[in-house]
């Protein structure tokens, strides 16, 4: 569920997060809550609403012919063209949540009358859908109300399918149906929201009991996802939580699961069920308890792939500790010969530095003046000049800088 | 720090201290080859009795000394399945950046969680007590280490299940 709509925020989140856990952990566990609880509660798919919002806002009319898929099973396909710029078709395809309520065009009257209640004026349902999906809206964007903010209506456009999913799950919860009762026992219906994670709602006349079989691939994710549902189990039995639904975890399946195939019953990671008492799904809390029910399984599997992150993440920063007490004596040993060359360098430094101008000046150039004198000696020997003038002559200085005319 | 873990901790440092004595020795079978003879195994002339250090069944140290290398075998507690995942991620991440130890082996000894390989050459680059101290301490923060990962996701596993059931009310 959180696949393509949360990716933003996943992003954001994994960025602020390496910059936070080196401040404090606590920040980083609120952070990682409030992440998650904005991950999974994102209805409207982002893609779809750049889209729709692409064309409410094009100054020039265009022609759009989008095909969008999300979650591996749910398609849009969205149809704009210049020759009519304020209206817009959508169409989407996905698997229904429950083969039994089935109507004869694949959505039924209630949900119908939830996918009109968005916004009566810009959104209609078009009958029969196009081939190939299960509802077609046509999108009046020109309709839409002054008084009302566009963003919001077509945010709410875009969230269609989890409207729909909403609505079906609402449906079952709110039908009190006593024509399933099998031998005392209500039949449990199964609700496929993703095909490889089913769930169970079982009708019972004080209660609603949903049970969640939980699969995970991998064997170190079954360990996670059980310390959270021992954690979800005790943070539930707690009397501040006393109004939230009763959780239970168990390794063996229900007793009201009696009777399922082997198949949906064969998981590694138990069996989650929740008590959904007639309060919980009063007015407004009947939304909140809906889309709760139906993102617990992206709900837990991301809590899961976040803690994989947290251990990766802090199994790096203390690799660097423990090597670092392996490499102290050679960084020892290093400082020490690099002060030894230091203080040597130094010493002749010192010595160059206690050298007056004078004398440095006398020792170089000291065989230099010798030879001037020897030159301008008033004793004159014979010979001596031919002699001066092979070995004792000054060399001429030529700069190795010689610039020659060019003609 | 446990009284039995300062303990098992001072036994096993006197027991390095006491066999971390080696010495360049060029291989018996192969000319002008140095290789270890803890690993090869070759002439047991050159090998010294292992130790076997054990605060329990489930934590021990094994030290197997040679002429010139020093093997040691670490299995490290794990009480629950929790703290079996974290030590097999957590040692398995460290095996996996051995060359950044030098002394770390990439495959432990079997039965064993994680194994170091000493040789003479290390001693000779590292000091003997830095060493020894290293594996220490090494052995001390992987304890440490997982008992905090372990607590640190508890309490992250509360917290998201408190944000869940938040959202009912």
């Amino acid at each position: 569920m959180i696949a393509t709509s949360t990716f933003c925020i996943i992003t954001f989140y994994s960025k602020n997060i390496s910059c936070l856990e080196n401040q404090n952990v606590d920040a980083v566990i609120v952070l990682h809550c409030v992440f998650l609880r904005m991950a999974c509660f994102d209805r409207a798919s982002p893609s779809l609403k750049k889209i729709l919002l692409k064309i409410y806002r094009a100054e020039k009319p265009l022609e759009i012919d989008h095909h969008l898929h999300e979650f591996g099973s749910v398609e849009y396909h969205i149809q704009s063209s210049v020759s009519d710029p304020h209206l817009a078709y959508l169409s989407i395809s996905m698997p229904l949540l429950s083969q039994g309520d089935l109507q004869s065009y694949g959505i039924s009257r209630y949900t119908t009358e939830m996918i009109k209640g968005i916004s009566s004026d810009v959104v209609e349902i078009v009958e029969p859908a196009k081939a190939g999906y299960q509802l077609t809206l046509r999108l009046h964007f020109a309709k839409i109300p002054r008084n009302k903010d566009p963003v919001k209506i077509i945010t709410d456009i875009s969230a269609v399918q989890a409207t729909i999913l909403s609505s079906q799950l609402k449906e079952m919860l709110q039908k009190v149906n006593y024509d399933d009762t099998h031998q005392g026992m209500h039949k449990p219906i199964k609700l496929v929201y993703h095909p490889r994670e089913p769930f169970y709602v079982i009708r019972q006349p004080q209660k609603i009991i949903t049970v969640f079989p939980m699969r995970f691939k991998e064997y170190s994710d079954v360990i996670i996802a059980t310390a959270f549902f021992q954690e979800l189990m005790d943070v539930g039995i707690s009397e501040k939580w006393a109004k939230a639904p009763p959780c239970c975890w168990s390794p063996i399946p229900p007793p009201e699961l009696r009777g399922e195939s082997f198949e949906d019953l064969s998981t590694n990671g138990g069996f989650v069920t929740f008590d959904i008492a007639p309060r919980h799904i009063k007015g407004k809390r009947l939304d909140k308890t809906v889309w709760n029910l139906l993102n617990f399984y992206a709900y837990v599997k991301y809590h899961v792939k976040c803690t994989k992150g947290f251990i990766q993440r802090r199994m790096r920063k203390r690799l660097d500790s423990l090597v670092e007490v392996l490499q102290k004596p050679n960084l020892e040993e290093d400082e020490y010969t690099k002060k030894v060359q230091v203080n040597a360098g130094c010493r002749r430094s010192r010595k160059w530095v206690k050298l007056p101008k004078s004398k440095f000046l006398k020792r170089k150039y000291g065989e230099f003046i010798k030879k001037i004198k020897r030159i301008r000696f008033r004793l004159k020997i014979q010979g001596f000049l031919r002699f001066r003038q092979r070995w004792l002559k000054i060399p001429k200085f030529s700069s190795s800088m010689k610039y020659k005319k060019l003609n | 720090m446990a009284n039995t873990l300062r303990l098992y901790l001072t036994c096993i440092r006197n027991t390095l201290d006491a066999a971390m004595c080696l010495q360049n020795f060029p291989c018996q079978e192969v000319e002008r080859h140095n290789k270890p003879e803890v690993e090869l195994k070759t002439s047991p002339e050159l090998l010294l009795n292992p130790v076997l250090i054990c605060r329990n069944e489930a934590e021990k140290c094994l030290i197997e000394a040679s002429i010139n290398s020093l093997r040691i075998s670490l299995k490290v507690k794990q009480a629950d399945e929790l703290e079996n995942i974290l030590t097999k991620k957590f040692l398995r991440f460290l095996s996996m950046r051995a060359e950044a130890f030098q002394v770390l082996r990439r495959k432990p000894v079997q039965g064993y969680d994680i194994s170091f390989l000493i040789t003479n050459y290390h001693c000779e680059d590292m000091q003997k007590h830095k060493l020894i101290d290293f594996i220490v301490q090494f052995m001390e923060d992987i304890d440490k280490e997982i008992s905090e990962l372990k607590m640190s996701m508890n309490t992250r596993g509360r917290l998201v299940a408190t944000e869940f059931l938040k959202q009912f009310m």
